[in-house]
Formats: structure tokens, sequence, C-alpha cells
């Protein structure tokens, strides 16, 4: 491609047309570019039409193309070819800087991008002039192009304050010091003259403070790995200017919008992070500014406004502050009682009070109130960082504190009794405090903290919570039933159950309530009350206890889920999840009626599963239903079949394993209901989702365990599709597991003529796997195979498949893996497995006694009783490691999300075999008196002295000899 | 200059966690890299001799001090006369010796060193040879290219023949010139052993030697000792050694801490070198100096059994037998940061060791100390706790990690999850992964997690899965996944070719 012209021109048409909204247009012109752009000047192309064109769409089309470009192809791959050549490599570099400088806005911004995209691979190495250009602008006095270098280096030097220390880290952020430390240093100061300089134009003020915050960001990545020498020297200068940006204000930057945060803001805040960024890294050098840090940032705070753009501020300050005041050498300048009464009354309580927005979130935006408030993702909010403000003057000022705060608590609590529905928000923020106070007692039960036993959490509670509570109204201030029911919830563990037990009918009523907010903490505290545990590890509540609310509970539960917008409520769910598994036999009256509404909720949910912890405790719901109630009258399992079926054949991917445990139940073969589901259950689109695979595979299991007649002789057409889930599973080294449970099951059950001509495949298949991709987990996968194989098939016939396969494998697959290997093998089942596989092998496989394999014999033994006798081997190679070591395989699915449906374990050896060391003795006697004198002889010369010794004690034990 | 800071060779140990105690040691690497200002506690490499009164009284009263000024000085060091020579070298000397902008650079490009290497030869005139040797002392303590111009200029061979020298004044000031040639660099330093200096040195300690001069020999012998990359040959080493042994005893302040700084030099290095030390019997006695109220000795000494401790298991357990455990609580209490830091460093070594030595630690009761270093101390002395305890829990029995947590180890570890530094907070998740496996093992998972909610544990941890560095995302969603979530959101496998049996036929 030549810088002509007419290429030029071909390119503003395509370009042109990438914008058209017609995709017939569009997309062949996105193609047609993508095919070019692997030619030589196609960039130059782009950076010639984004300064030349007339057209200022393509100028800014070229940028973005452009930026794209380069996000595609400039990293060099290893292996893979070189996308961009060198020239055009060479030419970018040269020509970017300057243009991305002199372009507007708009393109600045792409290009900046773009040259953070490329110093991310190519500098400083290969990029060395990059600094140097950069710097020298920095003289240009034109703030429009200061700030675009500001803009790319926070680009390029941001990943300072994530990645780990390394050398090659440590070496570039040098560099970058050496060259850019200074004329930074000197930039924030003229930047910071010129704004004074400047302080009645509103508009050089602007630019002037975009620059402030840029180098105030750079400043805080140049420092962040260590303090560096440079910074360390100057830091009277920086630390000053900071000192005096944070208590300055102008008028003519202040803004109207209420919830975008201004330049000043945004300066004093990220003035707040470095300084934090000092204090909690730099604390000795840093030293001698904090003071004065503190009482600017505590200034600020008084000074700042209710509205949301200072919310950031706020909490960076106030997070500041709260990690200041708790360190022992910081405590003078926090302990003077006007200070801790100044912070108290101007700081925390201010921060605590519910706002506007708050209360518009409780009432329409009540799932994310909910997951703030319940679920402490409220990390940034005000709320929280006064409650952590708080904790920390509690570590030495806790007396005080306490003692101004109860003042607070009670003229709040004064100002609501004098007219609740005006100041009902005092009760909330007094709840609040009183909340954020003791809530370091949670901990006390734990030993770990001291308790706060200035606040007296019962008789709070007593007076001020269940009044609430106990109101007929339940829909009456509903944030002040959000805070008792939240405070029960909190505080579950210091109010005395007596008081616990008055609270949990009124719970019960406020599942009631129209507030989502309310219905929903009336559920979570229900929950959590019966989750606690009393002495002996029972449940701190008995079914006897609760049991004059069983039919209340369970109404107003399940009524609770038809209120509007609770109809997929993971929190009402649960608590029904939790109420049954406490209740018990106490609710089978009820049943008839619960599974309806849960076989409804399920159909209607299967239609659209959106709530996954929803549909979960909707599952645990129904299996404990099915088990409490089957458990009293096993032939109960008809009538939830006849409830359940049809949805489930509807929902195949939700209820697998509801179905397994529900299969399971059957003594006999499979009714054919079941049968007609199994072809579905081989669909490729199930096993696509990870998460299926478990509960899918012991689905499988359960239908071979009582089905693999019927499927030989009425889906025997299926057995291929079986196998295929089979090899995608051991294809994959997170499952491969699962498709040896799989395999297993199919050798265990299926009438061996059913699989005959599937066998050989299924080896070589392992066998792939096994060149490929070697882990210790399908090691030890495959060795429990080819044992539960050769038990099922005999040891001959393990012998004649492996040199069928390849003459001679059968010795490698001796040598190179049973016997190295078997050590590995873990889990009681397994081992036994292996063991019983090996005694066959031994014993009953006439090549082991008179072909080349008889070498073998001995070793195979010793490995045999050291799986007896010697420590698993559980070590793992270092490349393995980040292999998930929790997929370590049992033999049988260990999987049971659901813990309501568990499966017990299956020893399918069980049968034959109950001490496979008297098993192994017996079975050398037997194969001793077919050939007598040589057991003895293999026996004596080559097994070493211990195992022989443990053979011994196992023919004793047997109380045989071998002749 | 030798750092603390190893976290990448660190990291890699404790990732390996079980799988080679040995590896899990943490050596004090030479990172050559340092954006931090030098050490200010470090030991001197050069020292400048800036005394007003001469040492030596004689050779004032002789002749009396002229003022010259620096051409003069040139003209009559170059003439023949002894007396101008003197005369004019000891005004050198006073230039070289202002306690402001002294002339170290004017005099070397004045072309002085030769003649100043000339009249240490000049065994007629003591105090010449004394004058010369001061000057050269004072040019060679100035920054690396003066040093090596008076190397250069050939002073090393007759510096050391001054060893020798019956005027105590002029050998002891030889002694001073060859300490700073050697603190220079480990190149000079090998200039300096390989012309043999080592044995002179040795042979001048003895118990009628003056305190004064003992210390400078000392603190020469410790140059001798400094740097690595490479270190001074084991030969050299074991000749010293002795002798550091005997100076070890004395109960000046000066001497017993430059003899720790020299053998912490030693020990800083491989097992090999910090065995040759051990070897020595040397451990009771630096155990003991560990206790003294001298920062000076103090800290090299800490220093030094620090090094030992990242040694092997057997090493290692020489420190504890000689009671290194004993002193370190108080140690890791003590009021200044930097021996916290070295304190908590060490300890983190013990921990690194096998369980029988983590159990020690607990014994001594050095838990709750460290627990209240992780709550109160400054960052640099919480980030080596953090490793201590990130190292026990790789190493200690499930019992040993009970007792971690009793001692109320979670709270502060907690934390600081939000402290500004991605490698700690990667080695606190590893520790609260690590921990909850072996609570989940003992069943004892669900209270631990109740504990760690209470701790305000999980909203860290959830908030860090957003964290920009993606490893520290991945092991904070793995750590919610794994033991805070009861139901797993389902991930659907990407890319995953299904080549399915029934097509293959």
């Amino acid at each position: 491609m030549e810088l002509s012209d007419a290429n030029l021109q071909t390119l503003t048409e395509y370009l042109k047309k990438t914008l058209d909204p017609d995709p017939a247009i569009r997309r062949p012109a996105e193609k047609f570019l993508e095919s070019v752009e692997g030619n030589q000047n196609y960039p130059l192309l782009l950076l010639t039409l984004l300064e030349k064109s007339q057209d200022n769409v393509i100028k800014v089309c070229a940028s973005v193309t452009f930026k794209n470009y380069i996000k595609r192809n400039w990293r060099i791959v290893e292996d893979e070819p070189n996308k961009i050549c060198e020239a055009d490599r060479v030419a970018i570099k040269a020509n970017i800087v300057h243009l991305m400088l002199s372009s507007p806005e708009q393109m600045q911004k792409q290009l900046s991008d773009a040259i953070s995209i490329i110093g991310r691979e190519d500098f400083p190495q290969k990029w060395p002039d990059l600094l140097t250009e950069m710097v020298n602008r920095f003289q240009s006095g034109d703030f429009h192009v200061i700030n675009g270098v500001l803009r790319t280096a926070h680009s390029l030097f941001k990943r300072y304050r994530h990645e780990f220390k390394s050398n090659e880290l440590w070496t570039e952020i040098k560099l970058v010091l050496d060259a850019f430390a200074l004329p930074l240093t000197n930039l924030f100061k003229a930047t910071i003259e010129l704004c004074s300089t400047h302080a009645n134009d509103a508009s050089a003020l602007r630019i002037l403070f975009s620059s402030l915050i840029l180098i105030s960001k750079l400043f805080y990545s140049l420092n962040f790995q260590d303090l560096p020498e440079f910074f360390e020297d100057n830091m009277e200068t920086w630390m000053n200017n900071f000192h005096t940006l944070l208590t300055l204000d102008n008028k003519l930057l202040q803004t109207d919008d209420e919830e975008e945060a201004g330049l000043l803001e945004l300066l004093k805040s990220q003035i707040c992070d470095n300084a934090a960024l000092y204090a909690q890294k730099y604390d000795e050098e840093f030293q001698r500014y904090l003071p004065r840090f503190v009482t600017a940032i505590w200034n600020l705070l008084v000074t700042t406004g209710q509205e949301v753009k200072y919310d950031l501020l706020v909490s960076n300050a106030i997070q500041f502050l709260a990690s200041v005041c708790e360190r022992p050498h910081y405590k003078n300048l926090f302990e003077d009682q006007n200070t801790l009464t100044s912070i108290c009354e101007k700081v925390i309580v201010p921060n605590m009070e519910f706002r506007a927005a708050d209360e518009e979130a409780f009432e329409d935006n009540s799932e994310e109130y909910i997951r703030r408030d319940l679920e402490g993702s409220d990390i940034d909010t005000r709320r929280r960082a006064a409650c952590d403000l708080v904790r920390g003057l509690c570590k030495f000022f806790e007396g005080p504190v306490t003692g101004i705060f109860s003042g607070y608590v009670n003229s709040m609590l004064q100002e609501y009794a004098k007219n609740p529905s005006v100041n009902w928000k005092h009760k909330d923020a007094a709840i609040y405090l009183v909340t954020s106070l003791a809530s370091k007692a949670q901990t006390q039960k734990h030993g770990i903290t001291q308790a706060n036993e200035l606040v007296n959490l019962t008789e709070f509670f007593v007076n001020h919570i269940l009044p609430d509570l106990k109101s007929a109204n339940v829909n009456e201030f509903p944030v002040l039933k959000a805070d008792g029911i939240k405070y029960i919830m909190i505080f579950r563990n210091q109010v005395p159950k007596e008081h616990l037990l008055v609270s949990i009918p009124l719970l019960i009523n406020h599942l009631q309530a129209e507030s989502i907010v309310v219905h929903t903490y009336a559920a979570h505290a229900l929950e959590r009350l019966f989750t606690m545990k009393g002495p002996n590890n029972a449940t701190l509540f008995t079914a006897a206890e609760i049991a004059p609310f069983v039919e209340i509970l369970l109404t107003n539960l399940f009524k609770a889920l038809t209120l509007p917008g609770s109809s997929e409520n993971e929190y009402i769910m649960k608590a029904i999840m939790r109420s049954f598994s406490l209740l018990q036999e106490a609710i089978i009256p009820y049943i008839p009626t619960l599974i309806t509404q849960l076989t409804q909720k399920l159909l209607a949910v299967s239609k659209n599963p959106s709530k996954p912890h929803f549909n979960h405790y909707m599952f645990e719901a129904i299996c404990l239903s099915i088990r409490i109630t089957c458990k009293a009258n096993p032939a109960a399992v008809v009538s939830f079949e006849e409830a359940l079926f049809l949805v489930f054949t509807e929902i195949l991917q939700n209820d697998v394993q509801v179905m397994s445990l529900l299969l399971e139940t059957h003594k006999s073969d499979i009714p054919s209901s079941y049968m007609a589901l199994f072809p579905h259950l081989l669909q490729p689109v199930l096993w696509e989702r990870t998460g299926n695979i478990p509960a899918l595979v012991r689905l499988l299991q359960a239908f071979l365990e009582r089905g693999s007649n019927t499927i030989a002789s009425a889906a025997a057409d299926k057995i291929p599709g079986l196998l295929g889930v089979f090899q995608k599973l051991i294809a994959s080294k997170a499952n491969d597991h699962q498709g040896f449970y799989l395999l297993n099951s199919i050798i265990e059950h299926m009438p061996p003529e059913s699989v005959d001509q599937y066998r050989k495949q299924i080896f070589i298949l392992l066998f792939q796997r096994l060149q490929n991709s070697k882990t210790t987990k399908f090691i030890k996968s495959f060795l429990v195979f080819i044992n539960l194989y050769c038990i099922k098939y005999g040891a001959l016939a393990l012998q004649e498949i492996f040199d069928g396969i390849q003459p001679k494998m059968f010795g490698m697959v001796l040598e190179k893996i049973i016997i190295p290997e078997i050590q590995k093998v873990s889990g009681n089942v397994e081992k036994k497995i292996c063991a019983v596989g090996i005694t066959k092998l031994l014993t009953e496989c006439p090549p082991m006694m008179d072909t080349e394999y008889t070498k073998l014999w001995t070793p195979l033994l010793q490995s045999l009783i050291g799986l007896f006798e010697l420590p698993e081997d559980d070590t793992i190679p270092d490349e393995e490691h980040f292999i998930d070591i929790e997929d370590t395989p049992g033999y049988q699915t260990a999987f049971s999300q659901l813990a309501f449906a568990g499966k017990k374990e299956h020893d399918p050896v069980g049968h034959m075999v109950n001490n496979p060391k008297i098993h192994l003795a017996q079975s050398l006697h037997k194969l001793s008196t077919a050939c007598p004198g040589r057991v003895p002889s293999m026996v004596s010369t080559s097994l070493n002295a211990d195992a022989l010794q443990y053979l011994q004690g196992y023919l004793q034990a047997a109380s045989v000899t071998l002749l | 200059m030798p750092t603390l800071e190893a976290p990448e060779e660190r990291l890699r140990k404790f990732k390996y966690r079980g799988k080679d105690a040995s590896m899990r040691r943490q050596q004090r690497m030479v990172v050559s890299l340092e954006l931090r200002k030098a050490k200010k506690d470090e030991q001197a490499l050069k020292r400048r001799n800036i005394t007003d009164l001469s040492p030596n009284p004689s050779s004032e009263k002789l002749a009396k001090a002229v003022s010259l000024t620096l051409d003069e000085i040139v003209s009559r060091v170059n003439g023949t006369d002894p007396h101008l020579c003197f005369q004019a070298t000891q005004a050198a000397r006073k230039m070289l010796s202002q306690e402001r902008n002294p002339a170290l650079k004017l005099i070397v490009e004045a072309g002085l060193v030769p003649r100043l290497v000339e009249f240490l030869k000049s065994s007629l005139y003591p105090s010449l040879q004394f004058e010369a040797a001061w000057a050269l002392t004072n040019i060679a303590s100035g920054p690396s290219e003066l040093t090596q111009a008076v190397v250069e200029g050939g002073a090393v061979q007759p510096l050391i023949e001054l060893l020798s020298s019956p005027d105590v004044a002029v050998c002891e000031q030889a002694v001073w010139a060859l300490g700073n040639i050697a603190g220079d660099s480990p190149e000079l330093r090998d200039i300096v052993i390989s012309s043999n200096a080592v044995p002179h040195l040795l042979a001048l300690v003895s118990s009628t030697v003056s305190i004064p001069f003992l210390r400078n020999i000392t603190w020469t012998l410790s140059n001798l000792c400094r740097y690595k990359n490479p270190y001074p040959c084991a030969k050299v080493v074991k000749q010293m050694l002795p002798v550091l042994f005997y100076l070890l005893q004395h109960h000046d302040t000066e001497i017993l801490s430059d003899t720790c700084w020299a053998l912490s030099y030693l020990t800083d290095g491989c097992n090999e070198r910090i065995g040759q030390v051990v070897g020595t019997g040397v451990l009771p006695r630096l155990v003991e100096l560990m206790k003294s109220s001298e920062l000076s000795i103090l800290t090299p000494s800490l220093r030094t059994v620090g090094n030992i401790v990242t040694g092997t298991d057997q090493q290692t357990q020489v420190a504890i037998d000689a009671g290194m455990l004993s002193v370190l609580p108080q140690l890791l209490s003590h009021p200044r940061s930097s021996i916290q830091k070295e304190a908590a460093w060490a300890l983190s070594n013990v921990a690194a060791g096998p369980c029988q030595q983590i159990q020690q630690l607990i014994t001594h009761g050095m838990l709750p100390p460290l627990v209240a270093l992780l709550k109160n101390g400054e960052f640099k002395v919480q980030k080596e706790a953090v490793w201590t305890v990130a190292n026990f829990t790789t190493g200690g029995t499930v019992d040993q990690l009970i007792q971690l947590v009793q001692s109320g180890v979670l709270e502060p570890l907690v934390n600081l999850l939000s402290v500004q530094d991605p490698k700690i907070v990667l080695i606190i998740l590893d520790v609260i992964s690590c921990i909850l496996q072996a609570a989940e093992k003992l069943f004892k998972k669900e209270k631990l997690c109740l504990l760690l909610e209470e701790l305000g544990g999980i909203d860290k941890i959830e908030a860090l899965q957003l964290h920009e560095n993606r490893q520290i995302g991945q092991t904070a969603l793995n750590i919610i996944e794994s033991h805070f979530f009861e139901v797993n959101d389902f991930a659907v496998e990407r890319g995953a070719h299904i080549s399915w049996w029934a097509d293959q036929q």
C-alpha cells in the first residue's frame, strides 16, 4: 500500500462506510479494512488521514480505527508473525506524540490511548525517546499540550499502582524517575503559581486544575512502589503545596451540579489519597507533615456539604482520618476532648444521616439498597466511612467516644419521640450510631476485641427496637422497621434467647410488609435466627419452640413471594428452605400445599432462570420436602413424581440433582418415564455448562446403576452418545475425573456385550489423552479405571486389550504407569479397587507367569504391598500446581451442591472382597497350588525384606502358605 | 547496599509451599535497584580523619604547621628538601581535613598522589610518612574515582608495608587508609586482600594495642569482609574469623559494633558462608549482644543472627539453641521501628523452618508480639510480620495454625487487606485461603468464615475481586467461590472443541 492520494481516497470512502447504519454497507467495509490492515503503510495512511483530512468525521473515525488497530496488532506474540512491519512501527513512534498533542481533544484521547498501548509493549527499551519528548513539552507553556502529555504519562505509569515489584518494573520506574520527577516537580510549582496569577480567570483555572489533578495522580503512581529518593528530598515542596491546595477554595471552580464531582473535589480527593499513601507506607518520613494534613482534612470535612458530588471526597477524607487515628503514635492528635467532640459532632453524625438519596434507594432501588446495607458492598459510602472512623476512634478513646455518642443518641431519640412522623430520621441515625458503636462487641464473643460494655444492647433492644416492631401497622416508618429487624439480625448473638423468641412472631408478621426491604430483612432475620447454634451444636431454636408459628410462618413466607418485586427473592426462598430444615416432620401436614406452590414457582422461574441463588434454595427446599416426607412414608415418592415430573421434563438443565435423588430412591429398574428422558441428557448443549457437569454425571450414573439392562436392550443406539459424553469429559483437565466416573459406571453396570464393540476405542482415547497431557489427577483416575476393568472383565482381558492396541503395550503400562504411580492413588475405595485389580493381575493372568512380562511380577507385587503399607504419595509435579487441586477425584462424585441431596459412598468391590490383604494372600496361595514352587522363589529372590515381612504377615493372617 | 526486599524470590518460595522446605527461607538478596535513599543506620563505608588535634603531638612540635596555597604545596612537594616536603604535605593534609568542603578533588587533580605515595616509603621520616598516609586516607575517603586514584597511584603496597612500622601513629594511619580503600568496592577490597594485607592486619591485634587503634583495625577488617558479588575469598575469611571471634569478646562499643558488622557481611550469603561463621561458635555471644542497649551493637548483631537463620535448618537451630528466640520478643517491641523490622525479618525465617522450629517460636511467646506488630507496626514492619505469618502457615501443622488463629492474627491481617501493596495483599489472601483449608479439614470452616465475616474480611475480599492486579482478583474470587459461596454461578466453558464420538464414526 503506497502512501498515495488514491489510497487515502479509498480509505476515506471505506471509513465513511463503516459509519453507515445499514449493516449491508457497514459490514463489508469493516471486512475490507481488516483485510488490508496487514499491509505496510496502512497505519501511516490512517495517521495521515487523521491529521490532514478535511472532514472532521473522518478524522475522528481514523483515530478510533487507528487505536483499535494498535490494540489488536501492536503486541508481538511469540511464535506468531509480527503483524506490523518494523518501518511502520518506527514511523508511528516518531510521529504519534506530536500528532496526539496537536490534535483536538476528541482525537487526542484516542491517540493517547494508542500511545499507552504501544508504551506498554515498547517503553522503555524500544521507545527510549518517549520520555524526553514528553518532558520537553512541559516547557511549551501550552496547557492543552501539557495536559495531553500528563494524560499519556498517567496512562503509562498507572500500572505502577498494582503490579508486583520486579527488577524489570523497578528499572523502568527508576528510568522514569530520573527523567520525569524533576520536570514534574517544576511543572507542579509553576502550575500552582499560574493558578494565583489567573485566580480570576475561570477558564484558565479549569485547565490549570485539570493539570494539577493529573500531576497529583502521577505523584501517586510514582510514589506507589516505594518512596523514591527524589520525592523524599522534595517532600517539603510537594507536601506544602498539597496542603495549600487542600485548604484552597475558589468560587470560580465551584459547580452547580449536585451529583457530578467538580475539579476542586477531584483534586482534593486525590490529595487525600496521596496523603493516605504516605501516611500508610512512609510513616517515618511523613510524620512531621501528618498533623497538618489531619487538621486540613478535618476542616475540609467540617465545611463540605451533603451533596452527592462530595461523596468520594468525603469518604476518602474520612478514611484518611480513620486510618490515622488508630495508630498509637498519632493518638495525641485526637485525644483532646474538644477535638473528639468536634469530630463526632461535625464529621461522624452528619455523615450518618439518612439522606434523600438513601431514601430514594430504599424505595425505588431496594435490591441495590439491600446489597449495600446487608452485604456490605457499601465500601465507598459516607455512612460506611463514618462507621470505620467510629471504630478507629474507639480503639483508643472508647470511653469518651461512647460517652459523646450516648448523649447524641439520647437527644436524637428525644427528638423522634416529640414527633415521630417528622423526626423518624433522627431515630434512624440513633440506631445506626448504636450499631456502629457496638458492632465491635460482635467480635468480642470470639475473644478478639474487648467489649464495649458501655453500650447496653439488650436494653436498647427492649426500649427502642421492640416497640417499633410491635406496632400494629407493619407498613409504618418502613426505614425504622428495617433498622429494627437489622438490629436483631446483627446482634442476634448478644440479645438473650428469650428476647429473640419474642421477636420471632414479630418478624413473621413483617414478612407481610409492603416494603421490599422490610419483608426481605424479616425473611433474612428469620433465616439467620434458625441457623443459630445452641449448646451441643443443635440449633438454638428447636422445632418445638417454633411449632406454634408453623402455619403462619409458612403462609407468610410463601405470601411474601407474591409481593411486588419479590417473586424471586432469594432471602425469602432461603428462609423457606431453612424453615423446612429446622421444622422437619412438622411440615408434613402442609406438604401438599407447599409442593404445589414450589412446583408452580419452579415452572415459573424455569422459563427464564435469572437468579441462581433463588433457584438453588428452591431446589434445596424441594429436596428437603422429599427427604422429610419419604423418610416418614417411602411410598410418597410416587406423589412427588406426579407433582414434579411434568415440570422437570421441561427444565432439564436445573433439575438433574433432584432427579438423581428420585431415581436413586427406586429400588428396582428405571420407570419408563425416566427412560424417555435419557436421550435428552446426552444433548451436547447440556454439557457445555461446566456447572452442569457434576450433576449431569451423577444423573447418568444413576441411570446406569438402576437401568443398565433397560439401556442395553431398549436404548443401545444411545451408547455411542454416552461414550461421547465420556470423550468430551476426559479431554478436559478440569473434568476428566467426571469422565472417569461415567466410564466406571458404564464398566461396572452395563452388560459386557453391549459395550464390547467400543472397548478398544475407549482405551485408545485414554492413551491419546495420556500422551497429550498427563496429569497426576488423570493418572490416578486411569489407574482406578484399569483395575476396575480388570476386576470386571478379568486380568487376561486387560492384558489382551492393551496388547491388541500395540504389541508389548501391557508391559509398558505395568512398568511405566502401574508400578511407579500406584502409590499416588488416594481414597479407601479407590485403593481397594486397585489392590483387588492388581491381585488379579498377579494371580489370574497367565502371561505374567510365563512370558517376558514375568520379570515385572515381583515389582508389581512389591508396589502392591507398598500401596498397602506406605503412606500415600501426594507429591504433585511443580507444573501441575496451577491445576485446581480441589478437583482431585474420588471414585464417587464428590459433588453435592445441593447439600440435602447428597449421595452415599459406593464400593463396587465391597461384595467380593472384604480385606484386600487377606484376599491377596489367598489368591497367591491359589496360584502357588497351580504351579508349585514358582511363587515362593519369585517372592524370595527379588522382593525387598520389608515387603517380604509384610507379605508373610498377610499369609499368616489368612492362615495359608505358599507352596 | 544490602536490603531486606526480595519479594519476587520470596513469593516464588512461598508459592511452592511445602514442596521444598529449604526453598522457603528468604535469602537477603542484593537488589541492585533501590528507589529509596540509602539507609541511615548502616555502617560507614569510608571515613575521613578530621581530628583537629594531631594524634602525634611530636610531629606538631617538631615543625609548626604552615599555611600554604595549593601551588606552593605542589612546588614544595616536588622538591627534595624533606622539611619542605613535610611542611607541604602537612598543609595538604590540613586542607583535606577541613570539616567543610575539603579540597579532595583539587589535590588529586594537582597530581599530588604519586608524591604522597613516595613519601609513604620515606622510612627515615616517620612524621612525613604519617602526614602522607593521613592525606591519602582522606583522599581515599572521597568518591570512588578519588579512591581509585589513590590505588592507581600505587599506595596499597607501601601502606601495607607501613603496617609493620615501628611508629604506632604511622601504622594506625595506614590501617585507616587501607580501610577506606577496601570500603570502596569489591574490586578495590580484593586488591588490598591480594596484596596480602590481611595477615599483617591480624598481626596487629593484641591485648596491648590501644583501644582507638584496635577500633581502626576492626573497622578496616570489617571493610575487608564487606561486599558480595564477589565475596571476599573463603580462605581469607577463614584467616579473619578467629580474630573476629576474639574481638567479639571485647567490651568497647565501637569494636563490638564493627565486629558485628563484619560478621553480618560474612553471613549475608549462601549457606556455606553462613556455615563458616556459625562454625566458630560465635552464636551465643551474638545473641548476648542482641540484648545490648547500644543501637550500634544491637543493629549489626541482630542483622547477623537474622542472616544466619536464612541458612539451613541446622544453622537456624544453632541460633535457636543459642537463645535467639528468648531475645526476639523484646526486639519485636523495641521502640525503633528499624529494629522491629529486622527482628520480624529474622522471625519470618525461623517460621520458614520445619514445624519443630515453628513450635519453638510459639513456645517462646513470639505470637503476641507478632500480632502486636501486625496491628500497630509501621508498614515496613507489618510487611515483615505478614511474611512471618505466611511462612508460618506454609510450614505449620494444623495445631500450630489453630494457635496462630487463636492468637488473634486474623484481625490485623484482614485490616491489612486494604494496604496499598499488591504483593502483601496477595500473600494475605494466600494465608487466609490456607487457614480456611486447614479449618475445612477440622470441620471448623463455618466458624472461621463467621469470624472472617465479623472482622469485615468478606467485604474486603469481595472488593478485591475487582482489583486491577489480575492475580489478586483471581485469588480473591477463588476464596469467595470455594469458601463463601453456597452456590457457584454457572460458568460456561469456552472454546472447548467438542468432537462427538458419534460424529467420528
